[in-house]
């Protein structure tokens, strides 16, 4: 039914559009998800993981008609598969080395983890979690990541981590910048981290009209002013293009 | 095997083991209450002993958590005294024991069933006390059947994966366990590896049944 | 010497027992379901009557008046069950001992702590103690069982139908042996039975239940209803 509805892109039943992306995306992608829906007909559904685990479904046939990736690599496994039909680097964002909120340990930089009172460090799996993989980066470059490494309990993705960090049970998250805005009693240790940058690629992966307008909506000054709240640096956004796709719309 | 196999498996039947010490002496004492006691509260009980077979695993790992967290009522005391649960292998060995626990107990309680009062009366009357009669027949004569239940618990903690994840995470080299190495694994796309460790686990569980029912076939 | 005033209700049935017995064997006789093995259960402690008084002289067992209810085994009553229940995870030496600590702990008097040598001569068991109690026979059986129960060193034997299980022949062998508990031990007892010439070898005081009553309680005189 729905099938027959997009094809007119009219009729009473929305299509849907399936969007696949990083976990650390959430907040924003409901708000962009609420605006577009009432913008076009359509009706958004997030399926928001690991960048990685989004990789292993779409790769195994999820279905997803957009993927928006915490990193280069997850929306690389994609590509191999030859799924993309266009990609944009959407977004950037920093790491940040967060602690609760009543942490008495003191850290100055990211050598102070190795401080005794730092007994646990929560990161997402740096196997193929995007925030383990930028934290296992930077800390390699920091010559820290040997002597860390006994203290670092991975995690699902990097949201498990700041959960970690928000019941007590680890010491410390690498996390980003922007899932502060979201977490109870937990603080930054100190500013956000200048490196890796943090780059967040999006794909359009179906050929429907209305996933391709989505994908268009993603890039609209309207989603930027949304991600940019949400405290995301926008990269892609396309001035000349936007406003054609919200006539069309 | 790969060396990282090989001490995921070995971790894995270590815990396994570990758990199946810790949750057999209170499943024991729980089965036979639940096969001779009558008392207020039996029906809770038992429901509550049951509880971890029907709730998803991930739920039992989420009370534990809130309860063996670095700030949870058992947990706080506990780090206090140097003993962390969560992210540690205390805490892979307690989501293991409670997860095999009602299999445990169910098997027993049916052991101690089985065995006829008769022989415990008698030995009353010869002059043995409650614990003399436990030790010294019922359990002896139940005997099979509660082994059976624990190398049933055992097979159990070895395939545990929901509250093992949520309580000791899945940190490779210290609590990672072939249920959560095959999650894992599979999630960062390495197939083959996956593959070896789920083979693993089935042989181990295959074992661990298969020895199970022999004892339990033997008992009746 | 034995003492009972027992009230039981066990479903539909009532189990009204009040009487005094003096005597060395009482054979208890009824026809089935006249409760003869509740009464013996009680008497044990094994089932706890709603009100009464069980006394073996004057140790008293069970006393609802007096809020007294002993636990099986601080009664020192023996009790040799219909289907004997030897313990079938140990052998016959192992079943012997496993009251006799009690037999050791010096509470007994001297006439009712016989040793396990005196015990097996009179039974005649001495080659089967280091038997299973799984390829006993019959009369083997009941003989280790009753031997179990006097290495308990108890005040009190209590036999239910000691001999239901085995044949005529081996009967009439077999009682001789009850007759030297009696007799040479001094253990008083209390037996089920159907058996007329039995209660008469053995008993010199017979009670008769019918539908949970006693209906004769009496020194052995009269002749004995068969059943």
């Amino acid at each position: 039914m729905a099938l027959g509805a997009w094809g007119l892109g009219l009729g009473g039943q929305p299509a849907d559009v399936q969007v696949a992306a990083a976990v650390s995306l959430t907040e924003a992608l409901q708000e962009i998800a609420a605006a577009a829906e009432k913008q076009q007909r359509i009706r958004v559904t997030l399926n928001l993981a690991a960048s990685n685990v989004l990789a292993r479904q779409i790769v195994s046939g999820s279905g997803a008609d957009v993927f928006i990736s915490a990193d280069a690599a997850q929306m690389d496994v994609v590509a191999k598969e030859g799924l993309i039909r266009q990609r944009v680097d959407l977004l950037v964002n920093q790491l940040v080395v967060a602690v609760r909120s009543d942490s008495k340990v003191a850290l100055a930089s990211e050598t102070d983890l190795t401080k005794p009172g730092v007994r646990r460090i929560a990161i997402g799996d740096p196997a193929g979690v995007p925030a383990g993989v930028y934290a296992k980066q930077f800390l390699e470059k920091a010559g820290l990541w040997r002597r860390l490494e006994s203290k670092i309990v991975p995690t699902a993705s990097v949201r498990a981590a700041l959960a970690a960090l928000e019941s007590g049970d680890v010491d410390a998250a690498m996390v980003y910048r922007t899932d502060l805005g979201i977490a109870r009693s937990v603080r930054a240790a100190f500013p956000p981290l200048p490196e890796p940058r943090v780059l967040y690629p999006a794909a359009l992966l179906s050929a429907t009209p209305h996933a391709a307008r989505f994908f268009e909506y993603l890039r609209s000054p309207a989603a930027a002013a949304i991600f940019r709240r949400h405290g995301f640096g926008s990269v892609a956004c396309n001035e000349d293009r936007v406003p054609e796709a919200v006539k069309a719309a | 095997m790969t060396p990282e196999l090989l001490q995921v498996a070995a971790f894995t039947v270590a815990t396994a083991l570990a758990a199946t010490a810790l949750a057999v002496p209170p499943a024991i004492a729980i089965a036979w209450v639940l096969a001779r006691g009558r008392f207020p509260g039996r029906a809770l009980l038992e429901t509550v002993v049951s509880l971890p077979l029907v709730v998803p695993p991930v739920a039992t790992g989420l009370l534990l958590l809130y309860v063996f967290g670095r700030r949870g009522p058992l947990g706080a005391s506990l780090a206090s005294a140097g003993l962390d649960v969560v992210f540690t292998w205390r805490g892979v060995v307690l989501a293991m024991a409670v997860m095999g626990l009602p299999l445990v107990v169910r098997t027993a309680r049916t052991a101690f069933e089985q065995v006829d009062a008769r022989y415990e009366q008698v030995a009353a009357t010869l002059g043995a006390r409650p614990l003399r009669v436990f030790f010294s027949i019922s359990l002896p004569l139940a005997a099979r059947g509660v082994v059976a239940g624990a190398v049933l618990g055992f097979a159990r903690a070895l395939g545990e994966f929901g509250a093992t994840i949520m309580i000791a995470g899945n940190i490779p080299g210290r609590t990672r366990t072939l249920a959560t190495a095959i999650y894992s694994y599979t999630e960062t796309g390495r197939d083959s590896q996956a593959a070896a460790v789920a083979a693993v686990s089935i042989g181990l569980a295959f074992a661990a049944v298969a020895i199970s029912n022999r004892l339990a076939g033997a008992a009746r | 010497m034995l003492m009972l005033d027992v009230r039981l209700v066990q479903g539909a049935f009532i189990l009204n027992v009040e009487t005094g017995i003096d005597a060395r064997a009482v054979a208890l006789v009824g026809p089935s379901g006249a409760g003869k093995t509740t009464l013996l259960e009680a008497i044990a402690g094994l089932r706890r009557p709603q009100r009464g008084t069980i006394a073996v002289g004057d140790h008293v067992l069970f006393s609802s008046a007096r809020g007294v209810d002993l636990a099986p085994y601080l009664r020192r009553v023996g009790y040799v069950p219909q289907d004997v229940a030897l313990f079938p995870h140990m052998k016959v030496r192992a079943n012997l001992l496993y009251g006799a600590a009690r037999n050791r702990d010096g509470r007994g008097s001297g006439a009712k702590r016989p040793g396990l040598d005196r015990i097996l001569a009179m039974l005649e068991i001495e080659s089967l103690i280091e038997r299973g109690v799984t390829d006993l026979s019959g009369g083997e059986r009941q003989r280790v069982a009753l031997a179990r129960a006097l290495l308990s060193a108890p005040d009190l034997l209590l036999l239910d139908e000691p001999l239901a299980a085995v044949d005529v022949p081996l009967r009439r062998r077999i009682i001789p042996y009850l007759r030297r508990v009696r007799d040479e031990l001094g253990v008083p007892l209390v037996h089920v039975s159907h058996d007329l010439a039995e209660v008469e070898m053995l008993a010199d005081w017979v009670v008769e239940l019918d539908g949970g009553r006693v209906v004769r309680s009496e020194k052995r005189e009269r002749p004995l209803p068969s059943y």
